[in-house]
């Protein structure tokens, strides 16, 4: 029984080390990421190698890092919290957690893609997308509007993910855009159509995939990873128009702690996240649109209106009214 | 009379003891009751709207019980106590479906019963169809009682092994049948044992959150997941039922074993397997089932995900190789972590269950329950409790995101798993044997080496066990706490997961399932006679 007690001492002390001498030359900057390891850990390496900042990082899901920091308070080791979703740094900042990003680095994005206040930057774009198996459904079959999604033609044949942040940030987009009325009318629309609901829109692209729905509302990179895993793989995109609330693009967001005592290297690192190397590694590897300007999508990507959209969304509202938004898709019987 | 009733009196030491674990084990509780009072929420509205997750979740855990409960006990029976083939192998592979991670199992199953996939493929030549939507109650059910039926097996194969041949053979010697005198007699005396693993099994199901999740079954855990962010005091109102749903579960079972101190009995003597004459062919197809469709099958959708990712290499064997290596570090951690947990967990505790079991103690009840009680409290929950106290209370601090406050959240989160089994064990050992090695003049450290720890070891053994497969397969309490940079086999499978990379996913996944059956092997079934 020695020998344990021996080794949660030294892997302790060994711990505490670490600290001191990351902290050593220019800093050391610690992020929570709701985004996985996979999908972002070149570019952390990257901006390392750039700045001589060395980087810790906590990987996770992001509301539960989100709740994680709302519990650590002022203390919160964080400096820097990457979000997938408006949802979680929504929370963050009406707890007044977050502090304000320079306007330097507000303003690589457009207008729309950062919160009035500063007090997120969106860093990547995900465009909301109808996956479809083309050995199920014709692609001329499939609306040009989302809305239609609710026609009787449509009954037994959708899947969607009401739990999912996702979902829920493109329901409150909806309100937005065409009010809570007609939203109430379409979420219990989908019900009615007898909807099947997934847990989120991996679950979704996967049963599509393997022909156990025929079509589902997801964000839009999921399938070309699914592809790119698996050639073979059995699930398109078709896009609704341009225009079209279905095409609503959401936005991944960075932020930075007010508590944080590394503020210089957290802007550091954000402003990284939005040059050029960044945003084209998001845009190549994890096939999301781009947010900083000049940096073109990827030749895969369909076209979207990045500027559009902002015009009738409060983008940086995306986060505040979450709960109600999720009262209306569980009033319409969506959850479950 | 009046030296008996001295003896019934736990030294004060001991309480302390006992009370100090209990202060420890019902920190969750506390936090979760703290959140609800400050949060403010129009209570009853909240509960309203918590009713249908409340009987989804009492129908899913008192189903799932009852199952492990038959399969775990018919399998521990079968491998130890009869002369079943091929029980030397059987015994090894009975307790690892516990290995997967829940979102694994349910994904593997989901994948594996689709239109392309494995299990599908398999069933399909025996000319069985079965439907493609796999979720709902009924798929929930069946997916936690396939993976958790190692929560009754364990304890009771420990059990069952520690048995006097004696019983069988006597009930045998009066006439009874196979199957009468396995109800009158075996039942009887590993009754505790059988409901200690049940409750667990049920406390299990109640926090249970990635299978339900993917089978679409609306628990009160999935509750609390699903309004964490955006509507607190309904998410801690659905801990606070669940910590009651637990309370009342751990007070049933409490009631329907009875007294430890008259039900246990030591074995030390030779066994002699019961025979299952013309029963052999159908007891080992029952078994073979079992371990197909827990076992078998989630293997063979993660192998065909992960034979899928490397077929499709430029070079498969270096790719391979290379994923190999990339998970070599966190294969190590996760080894350590949980060897470490588990040792931690029995060790902490073992003065609950000495109170319990040896002493007529008041405390005894409220102790086992408030370590009984953390694991009905989801490992989110959990997380946020170790962060809120450990920042919260002076000189904890330091130990944040630190991997002792990691070990310390596994510990109080499978403590429950191990708290039965140890109770057991310390009944295990007779008064009469203590006393006359008392009386012998031995000195307690001699009496615990010689005398204690070898009877008690089978159930401490089995404890240990169960919190070591846990504790590998944990992932919320480890994303949040671990130390930054620390990876687990688990944390590994979970981003690959969350990715779409099926196939780094399933490879992960098998390295998990061979890691955890080697540990198992090594460390608890070699270490119990008859059971390994």
């Amino acid at each position: 029984m020695i020998a344990p007690a021996t080794l949660v001492l030294t892997t302790a002390v060994a711990g505490c080390g670490d600290d001191n001498d990351a902290a050593a030359d220019s800093g050391t900057v610690t992020i929570y990421s709701g985004r996985t390891q996979n999908l972002i850990e070149p570019i952390f390496d990257r901006f390392a190698e750039e700045t001589g900042i060395s980087v810790e990082v906590r990987y996770g899901d992001s509301a539960d890092l989100a709740l994680l920091i709302d519990e650590e308070g002022d203390q919160s080791p964080a400096d820097v919290f990457l979000s997938q979703s408006p949802g979680s740094v929504g929370f963050l900042d009406q707890k007044g957690m977050l502090a304000s990003l320079p306007d330097d680095v507000l303003g690589l994005v457009a207008e729309g893609f950062h919160a009035g206040d500063g007090s997120w930057v969106g860093f990547t774009g995900r465009k909301r997308v109808l996956a479809f198996n083309p050995e199920l459904t014709e692609e001329s079959e499939l609306p040009t509007t989302v809305l239609d999604l609710v026609k009787p033609e449509w009954k037994g044949r959708i899947a969607v993910a009401p739990s999912n942040g996702s979902f829920q940030d493109f329901v409150t987009a909806m309100r937005f855009k065409l009010g809570d009325d007609a939203t109430a009318k379409w979420l219990k629309g989908i019900a009615d159509n007898d909807a099947f609901t997934f847990a989120n829109n991996g679950a979704i692209v996967a049963a599509i995939g393997r022909g156990e729905v025929e079509v589902g509302l997801v964000n839009h990179y999921y399938v070309y990873q699914a592809l790119a895993e698996d050639p073979e793989f059995a699930a398109i995109n078709h896009n609704f128009a341009v225009d079209d609330i279905g095409s609503v693009v959401i936005v991944t967001g960075a932020s930075m702690l007010k508590s944080s005592d590394g503020q210089e290297q957290g802007v550091e690192l954000i402003r990284f996240l939005l040059q050029e190397e960044a945003q084209r590694y998001f845009s190549d590897q994890t096939f999301e649109y781009p947010l900083a300007a000049g940096v073109e999508p990827a030749g895969v990507l369909p076209d979207v209106e990045l500027g559009g959209s902002a015009e009738d969304i409060e983008l940086d509202q995306l986060g505040g009214d979450l709960q109600s938004t999720r009262e209306m898709i569980r009033d319409a019987g969506l959850e479950g | 009379m009046t030296q008996a009733s001295r003896a019934d009196r736990a030294p004060l030491p001991l309480r302390g003891l006992a009370v100090a674990i209990a202060v420890v084990f019902a920190t969750p509780v506390a936090y979760v009751l703290w959140r609800v009072l400050t949060l403010e929420a129009a209570f009853s509205d909240v509960m309203h709207e918590s009713m249908g997750p409340l009987w989804r979740t009492m129908q899913l855990a008192v189903i799932v019980s009852v199952a492990t409960g038959v399969v775990g006990t018919g399998l521990a029976w079968l491998l130890v106590r009869t002369d079943i083939p091929f029980a030397r192998v059987l015994r090894l592979l009975a307790p690892l479906p516990l290995v997967f991670p829940s979102f694994v199992g349910a994904a593997a199953f989901i994948a594996g019963l689709g239109p392309d996939g494995a299990i599908r493929g398999v069933l399909s030549v025996f000319g069985l169809d079965v439907p493609a939507r796999f979720r709902g109650l009924g798929a929930s059910c069946f997916v936690l009682t396939a993976f958790t039926y190692p929560y009754v097996y364990l304890p009771v194969a420990a059990r069952l092994a520690g048995l006097p041949p004696s019983i069988e053979e006597s009930a045998r010697l009066l006439g009874d049948r196979p199957s009468r005198f396995f109800f009158r007699v075996v039942l009887s005396a590993i009754r505790s044992s059988v409901l200690g693993g049940m409750l667990i099994a049920l406390l299990y199901s109640l926090s249970e959150f990635g299978a339900v999740q993917l089978l679409g079954f609306d628990t009160l855990t999935r509750v609390v997941y699903a309004t964490r962010l955006l509507d607190r005091a309904q998410s801690f109102a659905a801990a606070t039922l669940l910590l009651i749903l637990a309370i009342l579960a751990v007070s049933i079972e409490r009631r329907m074993r009875g007294s430890l101190r008259h039900s246990a009995q030591p074995g030390l003597r030779v066994k002699a397997p019961v025979s299952l004459g013309r029963w052999r062919a159908p007891a080992l197809f029952a078994l073979f089932v079992v371990l197909l469709v827990s076992l078998v099958a989630p293997i063979a959708s993660l192998a065909q995900w992960a034979w899928r990712g490397i077929d499709r290499a430029s070079s498969p064997a270096s790719a391979l190789g290379d994923q190999l290596a990339d998970l070599g570090a966190p294969l190590w951690s996760t080894t350590w972590l949980g060897v470490i947990s588990a040792a931690a967990t029995v060790l902490v505790v073992l003065p609950a269950a000495l109170l319990a079991a040896r002493y007529r103690s008041r405390l005894a009840p409220a102790v086992t329950g408030a370590v009984l009680g953390g694991f009905a409290v989801p490992g989110l929950v959990i997380a946020l409790s170790l962060a809120f106290w450990a920042l919260n209370v002076p000189f904890f601090d330091r130990f944040y995101q630190t991997t002792p406050l990691l070990i310390a959240a596994y510990v109080i989160h499978f403590g429950a798993q191990a708290m039965r089994s140890t109770e057991v064990a310390v009944a295990t050992v007779p008064r009469h044997v203590r006393e006359s090695a008392r009386l012998l003049g031995a000195s307690p450290a001699r009496r615990a080496r010689t005398v204690e720890l070898p009877l008690m070891r089978p159930g401490l053994v089995a404890g240990g066990g169960l919190v070591l497969l846990s504790t590998i397969k944990e992932l919320p309490a480890t994303l949040l706490l671990a130390p930054i940079g620390l990876q687990t086999l688990t944390t590994r499978v979970w981003t690959a997961f969350e990715d779409g990379f099926l196939a780094e996913a399933g490879l992960a996944s098998i390295v998990l399932v061979i890691a955890s059956g080697t540990l198992t092997w090594l460390l608890v079934l070699r270490r119990v006679d008859h059971l390994g």
